[in-house]
């Protein structure tokens, strides 16, 4: 049960937790909205990849929930209402970023070197993958970023997805068979209502400001 | 003596295989677009006319002009019979290897802006510009990337490199090397001169880079350059395939493994082309501002991956 | 077998979906004032138990209260009564200005017992997992609120507030997932993950994960509960939401958050010893003082002004906690109650004002208030002195206490610090607040941007609402003249722009006053009579809320009156009872705290300090 992370899966793991990281990389410098979200949805997928060799790996059938919500959820419903979002309100770039895109991926690749150090102490703790919690505080720290760097309303939540998908990792990473059920079914349904509600806010916005951009949500001060 | 042999049959082997590489690329390319595309071997009816046609040459030219294709020639061969293309151990092994490696290539590179420069023509300039621009960022992406291997396998010589991927105790899904793998294909397109960076198949003045320092080459020479091209291409596309993808390589020089190894090999190539031209059809050309963007993209994965091989231990 | 907690939960569920699929605005408002009616009596009942057996639990440990729960289910459940009291009125008066459509409204009385079951399900579930589940309910069920009135202010505060709620959230699920990874690396099989299993085996839990735990919650659940570096949301939050709802979130929404993190405090300090998330706490809290003393100073917004209150006070609980003597945890904890109990009022007589005035600028709602509407002043003066901490009020001792006991065990500088502190905010509020309320009312007052170039004028408060073309032709006539001498007395009946809420219609031409009142000067008689009229208003408000013997009260001049008084005329006093009801609440166990009370105090406040010994 308790696997050393030299074996087959365990590498596995790894490699696909790095594709998360290099997708989260190629969100950063990515300006196309549509893009970006079908880049969330091949990371939510490379997740679910993840989730799916613990469960046949380790023979724990009740990651397959994970797995399955994984894909209806943040493989197929998200992006597809986000699509539909950004498609409805017309905006489909990301004009200005506040960084622009070399130094936007420095900053990332500091802030994954972070991660690792941060997740350094914790390396005998992980069950599985080698520094797959690195990744995920990645993830976070990144995501992070994202948000502060983005001025759209729609890359800010993929940005705030992004870090959900960390924290997800981390839960695999850390303790095998993710969290409790109650609790894994608990989050999704948070983010699925989290979108939907980010959705609505989008669209009064749209309607009130005649804009997307976020730079111009500053009437409030002090 | 076998080690003469091995030389000249590799330096064969990339010398034919070359062109026809170029050449499924285009035709897949087209097929791809819908359209019915040049033949497969089209490039070698090109370079067989090329090396038939007179040369003009501009009488502003001087000796680095005519100097200029064969350096880039010899010094692009002498790189490919460096990299193991169909057995672990390649036939030349010069000192520092990978450093060599990169080294040659850039030799080539510069001799290339050199003869760009050299009728002093604005076009040339501005090619030879904007390709030594790339290449400042694309260079180091590229040692970096070949460096996180080599530090796996405690050797730059890349034949070495391979030998321990064979051994025992390799990760092979090492996330190290999925982040030099993603440095390492921007930067196949980007010295490949494939379509976000450049389109080889335009010659229009806002956006061309390979093409603009070629204007000014006919006959002979134009046959070389593009012959080098394909060369590098292919070199490039080896590196690729046999570093990340090991399984297949022969380890002996039996006719048997060599052969299963040069199909293994063939096919590699063809599934890593295939990539190239989904890319390409699927993606627009980037403006040339935005290029030094995607190429720290790529200079940063490599960093990354060279980092995270002292993390993941 | 008993259902105390599940009912707590179905309570605010059912009055959600009753006014989901209601129709009548009434049906919604007594859904909610019953729901959360009967979760006040269903907390004073988890009180009785929670004192007999300590520990109540449900639905196989899935729900658990104890002392610290029961005080929290308290505060959420008297807190949030008041505001859907308080909502009632307002919203009316929102609906007739025109400030809110019918949807949104329903909208409120959708998620406002949403909001507050999320509440309630966060302090009453066992498993920090569903904790953090419902966090994040009460986030995504408030935002909408505090988006309600749609004006782009709210929509951005609703937009910091949403972003940064969500990040916070995410960084403590990231503690949460390290918390569980701290407990299942000792057991074989899968542990649960419920927080009195945890406590149990509390030092067999990692250390170094515990505290990496810490971090990520302090930071996670401090953002949602406003601690200093992460509470930019709170005041542009705060400010925008409609009143019920600041209430609701500045008096208990903040400090469940505060729960939160408590919960996690007492797990670290049972893993860890005492030092390591007290100390954090306590920077965390003193950082959050001393940030917002200087924000009050400079404040021009009358809800802002208050939120940065919040932002002192809850500070100031987590400073106490930290301190972490059993006389300052206490006195944390009764600070807790006295706020949740003294914001709400506050925030109701801002939204009184707001609606009257119909801008919360101080410099436009200017000196003089008490001329204008003296029994919300009233209200608003005596809350204001007690969150300042003035003797006489609840929060005083709450503060002596924390005071005295972190002098006590020689925490002499942090002490001082917090004392400086507290002198700091109350400099602050007592400056800010006098200029507002007392004073000489301004005649000329500098109009609205909304309604430039039209004059302001007094107008008694039973013509509010009433200006009809014909008169305000009369103004730009340059009759003004008329109506800027009047007597202070007339002053101190209401001051209302022309152009904001015109309800035209021929009754102002059969009302005697204001026929009168073209000639020059003001009968005092009149000014007595209309002065009785406005506080029928108050008595009818009150018969809709039950207290049917009042109705009786009002003697015949309501005949007089009625002809030309009509409830879409809304009066100034209608949020007032609600606002008493919390403030008698509070005055109450300012000078008394029942014995039951005391206890569940020292025993939640066991709970927190529990760990060191």
């Amino acid at each position: 049960m308790n696997s050393s992370p030299s074996d087959f899966p365990s590498q596995l793991i790894t490699l696909l937790a790095a594709g998360m990281l290099v997708i989260q990389l190629l969100m950063a410098v990515q300006r196309m909205l549509l893009t970006s979200i079908r880049l969330f949805a091949l990371q939510s997928l490379l997740f679910a990849a993840i989730a799916t060799v613990i469960a046949y790996c380790h023979n724990a059938p009740e990651v397959y929930w994970v797995v399955g919500l994984t894909l209806a959820g943040k493989v197929c419903f998200l992006p597809w209402l986000l699509n539909r979002q950004v498609r409805r309100i017309g905006i489909v770039q990301e004009i200005a970023p506040l960084l622009n895109p070399s130094a936007s991926m420095l900053l990332c690749g500091a802030f994954t070197v972070v991660g690792y150090l941060v997740a350094r102490p914790f390396t005998s703790l992980e069950r599985l993958g080698n520094n797959t919690l690195a990744v995920a505080i990645a993830l976070l720290l990144t995501g992070f970023f994202l948000m502060l760097n983005r001025r759209k309303a729609i890359s800010q939540v993929l940005a705030l997805l992004t870090v959900e998908n960390g924290a997800m990792l981390a839960a695999v990473a850390l303790t095998t068979y993710g969290m409790p059920l109650v609790v894994e079914v608990s989050m999704f349904f948070d983010i699925l209502v989290a979108v939907m509600v980010l959705g609505i806010l989008v669209y009064r916005i749209r309607e009130s400001f005649a804009s997307m951009d976020l730079s111009e949500l500053k009437l409030l001060k002090g | 003596m076998m080690t003469f042999v091995a030389t000249v049959a590799q330096a064969l082997l990339l010398l034919a295989l070359a062109p026809l590489l170029t050449g499924c690329i285009r035709n897949w390319k087209a097929k791809l677009q819908n359209r019915r595309g040049p033949r497969v071997w089209q490039p070698y009816l090109d370079l067989l006319k090329f090396l038939r046609k007179d040369m003009v040459i501009s009488e502003h030219a001087s000796w680095i002009f005519s100097a200029m294709p064969y350096v880039l020639f010899t010094s692009t061969l002498l790189a490919g019979l460096m990299v193991p293309l169909v057995t672990v151990a390649a036939p030349l092994s010069l000192f520092g290897g990978a450093l060599a490696f990169v080294g040659l290539l850039a030799l080539g590179r510069f001799f290339l802006a050199l003869g760009g420069l050299d009728t002093a023509s604005a076009f040339g300039g501005m090619g030879s510009s904007r390709e030594m621009t790339l290449a400042a960022i694309a260079e180091p992406a590229l040692m970096l990337a070949v460096f996180t291997v080599a530090i796996q396998a405690g050797s730059t010589n890349l034949s070495r490199v391979l030998q321990a991927a064979q051994g025992p105790g390799w990760t092979l899904l090492n996330p190290a090397y999925a982040l030099a793998f993603a440095a390492l294909f921007i930067v196949l397109l980007a010295e490949t001169g494939r379509i976000p960076i450049d389109n080889p198949a335009t010659h229009l003045e806002l956006t061309m880079i390979h093409e603009a320092m070629l204007l000014e080459y006919s006959g002979r020479y134009l046959a070389l350059i593009e012959w080098s091209a394909s060369i590098k291409q292919l070199v490039l596309m080896a590196l690729l395939a046999n570093i990340f993808f090991p399984a297949g390589i022969a380890t002996e020089m039996t006719p048997g493994r060599v052969g299963f190894s040069l199909i293994v090999f063939l096919g590699k190539l063809l599934v890593l082309a295939g990539a190239v031209v989904l890319v390409e059809t699927t993606n627009a050309k980037l403006r040339l501002f935005r290029v030094p963007d995607l190429l720290g993209v790529a200079f940063i994965l490599a960093a990354l991956a060279l980092l995270s091989t002292f993390l993941f231990q | 077998m008993n259902h105390d907690l599940t009912l707590l939960l179905i309570a605010p569920a059912l009055a959600a979906i009753v006014c989901l699929l209601s129709r009548s605005r009434r049906a919604m408002e007594l859904a909610n004032v019953l729901a959360f009616a009967l979760t006040v009596g269903l907390g004073l009942e988890l009180l009785r138990q929670v004192l007999l057996h300590r520990v109540v639990s449900e639905c196989g440990d899935f729900l658990r209260a104890d002392a610290l729960s029961a005080w929290m289910v308290l505060l959420v459940s008297v807190v949030s009564l008041g505001s859907s009291l308080y909502a009632v009125r307002y919203f009316r008066r929102d609906l007739a200005s025109g400030a809110v459509t019918p949807g949104r409204i329903k909208e409120f009385y959708v998620l406002n017992p949403l909001f507050g079951g999320a509440m309630f399900l966060v302090v009453l579930a066992n498993n920090l997992g569903v904790m953090w589940f419902a966090l994040e309910a009460t986030a995504l069920s408030s935002v909408l609120l505090v988006a309600l009135y749609n004006r782009k202010t709210s929509l951005e505060a609703a937009w910091k507030y949403i972003i940064l709620g969500s990040l916070g959230l995410a960084l403590a699920l990231f503690g949460t997932v390290f918390t569980y990874a701290a407990a299942i690396r000792h057991s074989a099989t899968l542990p649960n993950f419920n927080w009195s299993h945890l406590m149990s085996m509390a030092s067999q839990l990692d250390p170094r994960m515990i505290r990496l735990a810490f971090i990520f919650v302090l930071v996670g659940y401090g953002a949602k509960a406003g601690l200093a570096p992460m509470h930019t949301w709170l005041p542009d939050a705060h400010s925008e939401a409609p009143s019920p709802t600041s209430a609701m979130l500045s008096g208990v929404s903040l400090k469940v958050a505060l729960y939160a993190l408590l919960r996690f405090h007492i797990l670290t300090t049972a893993c860890l010893g005492s030092s390591f998330s007290r100390n954090l706490l306590l920077v965390f809290g003193l950082g959050s003082m001393c940030l917002a003393a200087p924000f009050i100073l400079v404040q021009t917004n009358l809800k802002r002004l208050l939120a940065y209150s919040s932002l002192e006070h809850i500070g100031l609980i987590c400073a106490g906690i930290g301190l972490n003597s059993p006389l300052t945890i206490f006195g944390a904890l009764l600070h807790m109650g006295y706020h949740a109990l003294i914001k709400p009022v506050l925030f109701f007589s801002a939204g009184n004002i707001h609606q009257s005035r119909h801008t919360l600028q101080m410099r436009l709602i200017g000196p003089g208030l008490i001329r204008v509407l003296p029994l919300t002043v009233l209200s608003m003066g005596l809350a204001g002195a007690a969150v300042m901490g003035l003797p006489p009020f609840g929060l005083f001792f709450s503060e002596i206490t924390v005071l005295t006991g972190g002098f006590a065990t020689g925490q002499t500088l942090v002490s001082a610090l917090l004392l400086a502190a507290i002198l700091a905010s109350f400099c602050g509020i007592l400056c800010q607040l006098t200029r507002v309320l007392l004073g000489t009312p301004r005649v000329e007052h500098v109009s609205e941007p909304k309604m430039r170039g039209e004059f302001i004028r007094p107008v008694p408060p039973h013509s509010r609402g009433k200006n009809s073309s014909s008169e305000q032709a009369q103004v730009r006539q340059g009759k003004t003249t008329e109506y800027t001498e009047y007597t202070e007395e007339s002053l101190g009946e209401g001051i209302e722009s022309p152009g904001g809420r015109v309800h035209a219609s021929g009754a102002h031409l059969a009302d005697p006053f204001r026929v009168l009142r073209v000639f020059r000067g003001f009968p005092l008689p009149f000014s007595r009579i209309s002065r009785i009229s406005w506080s029928l208003t108050r008595f009818r408000s009150l018969r809709f809320l039950g207290f049917g013997f009042v109705s009786n009260f009002p003697f015949r001049v309501s005949d007089l009156v009625k002809r030309w008084w009509s409830r879409r005329h809304a009066p100034v006093l209608d949020g007032l009872p609600a606002t008493g009801l919390m403030l008698a609440i509070f005055l109450v166990f300012s000078v008394w705290l029942p014995a039951p009370l005391l206890e569940l105090m020292r025993q939640a406040a066991g709970i927190i300090g529990g760990g060191l010994r």
